[in-house]
């Protein structure tokens, strides 16, 4: 970096410190739609386009940047809360955050949650904004065939949900990867399992499947309790303790939330890839390589720290294509891309030599949106974990209102309220007899993709299966997924082993 | 000795019934992609066979439990009379109601409808002066956000066309 690039990212950095007045209201709108279901900042940013075509360049870019930031890290708040991810990349979050709090930790899972979600968003950022043209490589060397082997790390993870009962979470996550095939196939468009509805024509739509399987039926599950916490964990009134206790928890794991932040930042960076892929990803990774993964699924701080870590590694890295490429990582980044055009930037190469301020100006933008972030939201855990105290008989019918008309919002199709309510049918049953929700909705979310890239692959291949390993990239990663299968065992053996000596 | 403590039986009948609907939605999958090209056959064929094959397995499974007397058909893990003295029976009604009608009704209409009576049914109809408050407060709050303020094509009623029509002239 020459010291003319870092007097402008000074300088650049300093003028965006200038928006404070409107990174704190965007940032709190951010947390606001980020928690519901069905809203995300992609549509916020539309439905608000008028205001932000209105503002001048610098600022409207800030708050596209900022809300972008913080919905991301809006959607783990009602995950770790009350069981329910606001968008599909905090999928991953309540496996971990939502026992934690029901065992009275959500202000400590939510200080975790905001310690890991900034410190992974600003490493990210960094590291981004130093090695852009390398990452910027990355989605050229990314093929159908590579891609597989990212899904299958994802769809992996269904395997370590099924740890506790094999034949019931390999049921419920293939039932996942069926119904996510529903819809019409990606090389001839032909129909399949659709019920005759043309709504299902597109696939099954993430929104309603997330917010029946997890929202609707976790409403009907909470009734039977007065309040969320646990009756053996008494809600604590509000402390500092708490907070202080979940950074200095998220603080110890620092080098977690680097690598797990990396996984996200290059998840991010191929186009098309996304949060919910990173977060499951980074979320099976993370324990098959914990000293620890058994306590994966109890409220584990690092099974927490994960997902949010490389959700928020995804905002940055969903940049690097936009900026370096002129292709948009994501629908956020693709309406950024519209609402930059209108000011009149051209995105690509040329860019950072034609309005270098504009170019390192979204990634400050995004440092700056984190540091006020964390400065702003950390305090208010303490307020924000007495959701889980609120009387179950007031907040289930709120969840249920609130995000069915959620799942209405992305493709404004009164089928999909159905839909959701359909789903939290099937998540209520799956919940009372034993089958893991989270397991259903890996498969949904990830079965279309797993089965585009393989039709992808196929198809250029003509039906020659070996193109599967016909790439050096690839095979690398094949290596690298057969290795995180194996290790996590071959380690456990040697665990049990050594319990088992002193025993003796 | 806690061996010697009677187990109840595993409740069979309710863990049957996500593989009975995978089953069936795999065999009406296959139905339907039976004459077409592979492109749409091959991915579901494996997926769906894996399924089956697992389903098979939980179905031997059940079917040891239940010759060894382990387990019986029951439903006691899904249905109890519990669900109606908790009020979920009800809440399911309103929940249904609340999907069909909220097309005709409005959203704010049939949100504050909703809150009112399903927190009614949940609470025994105890505290009603409060549940009015608060599902009310949480409609119009949610009317102000998501139609007024951000304009979102919520389902809109009589109530939503009063306002607009307030609010348009002054």
């Amino acid at each position: 970096m020459d010291s003319s690039t870092a007097s402008i990212l000074a300088e650049v950095f300093f003028e965006t410190l200038g928006y404070w007045y409107i990174i704190i209201p965007t940032i709190f709108l951010g947390l606001i739609v980020g928690g519901i279901p069905g809203f995300s900042a992609a549509n916020t940013i539309i439905i608000l386009m008028p205001l932000t075509l209105a503002l001048d360049l610098q600022s409207g870019l800030v708050f596209m940047i900022s809300l972008y930031c913080s919905a991301r890290m809006g959607a783990g708040i009602p995950a770790i809360l009350v069981n329910i991810p606001g968008t599909a990349g905090a999928a991953a979050t309540p496996l971990d955050g939502y026992p934690m709090a029901k065992q009275g930790k959500g202000q400590q899972a939510l200080a975790i949650s905001f310690v890991a979600s900034c410190i992974g968003g600003l490493l990210t950022t960094m590291i981004a904004l130093a090695t852009m043209p390398i990452l910027a490589r990355v989605g050229f060397y990314m093929h159908s065939v590579e891609m597989i082997v990212v899904m299958l790390f994802g769809i992996s993870l269904i395997a370590s949900i099924a740890a506790q009962d094999m034949v019931k979470g390999l049921i419920a996550g293939f039932l996942g990867l069926m119904i996510g095939s529903i819809g019409t196939d990606v090389v001839y468009a032909t129909p399949r399992a659709t019920f005759g509805f043309l709504e299902l024509y597109d696939g099954v739509p993430l929104i309603p499947a997330l917010v029946g399987l997890f929202a609707v039926s976790e409403a009907f599950v909470i009734i039977e309790k007065r309040v969320i916490v646990n009756h053996t964990n008494e809600p604590k009134a509000p402390n500092w303790t708490d907070t202080f206790d979940g950074v200095r928890i998220a603080l110890k794991r620092w080098v977690h939330i680097v690598w797990t932040s990396i996984i996200g930042l290059v998840i991010g960076v191929i186009p098309g890839a996304g949060a919910s892929i990173a977060s499951f990803v980074a979320y099976q990774q993370s324990r098959s390589f914990s000293k620890t993964p058994e306590l994966y699924g109890t409220g584990h701080p690092e099974g927490l720290i994960a997902p949010e870590s490389a959700n928020n590694g995804v905002t940055s890295g969903t940049l690097v294509p936009l900026l370096v490429l002129g292709i948009p990582g994501g629908a956020t980044a693709a309406i950024m891309l519209v609402v930059m055009q209108f000011h009149g930037v051209s995105f690509g190469p040329s860019l950072f030599e034609d309005q270098p301020k504009v170019g390192y100006g979204m990634f400050m933008a995004m440092a700056v949106s984190y540091v006020i972030m964390f400065l702003t939201i950390l305090p208010l855990s303490r307020y924000m974990s007495h959701v889980t105290t609120v009387p179950t008989i007031y907040l289930a019918p709120m969840i249920i209102a609130f995000t069915l008309v959620g799942g209405f919002v992305p493709r404004e199709y009164m089928f999909d309220m159905y839909l959701a309510l359909a789903f939290g049918v099937l998540g209520y049953i799956a919940r009372r007899t034993g089958y893991h929700v989270a397991a259903i909705l890996i498969g949904v979310i990830l079965g279309p993709l797993l089965e585009k890239y393989f039709l992808w692959s196929l198809k250029k291949s003509d039906g020659d299966i070996m193109v599967l390993f016909s790439s050096t990239l690839g095979n690398i990663l094949w290596v690298a997924f057969a290795m995180s299968i194996i290790l996590p065992i071959v380690f456990g053996m040697r665990r049990k082993r050594k319990l088992e000596v002193p025993a003796e | 000795m806690a061996s010697e403590h009677h187990k109840p039986p595993r409740q069979l009948g309710g863990e049957l019934v996500i593989p009975i609907i995978a089953v069936g939605f795999t065999i009406y999958f296959f139905s339907t992609i039976w004459n077409s090209p592979w492109t749409a056959q091959v991915s579901a064929f494996m997926v769906g066979g894996f399924l089956l094959f697992v389903c098979a397995i939980f179905f031997v499974r059940c079917a040891v439990w239940l010759s060894r007397g382990e387990g019986s058909l029951g439903f006691g893990n899904l249905f109890t009379i519990e669900d109606i003295r908790t009020g979920r029976i009800g809440l399911l009604f309103t929940t249904i109601a609340y999907v069909m009608f909220i097309d005709t009704l409005g959203f704010t209409l049939m949100t504050f409808l909703f809150l009112a009576i399903s927190m009614l049914i949940l609470a025994k109809g105890k505290r009603p002066g409060f549940i009015l408050m608060i599902s009310g407060a949480m409609a119009l709050t949610g009317w102000a956000v998501f139609i007024w303020a951000f304009d979102t094509r919520f389902p809109r009623g009589w109530f939503e066309t009063m306002m607009k029509a307030v609010l348009a002239n002054g």
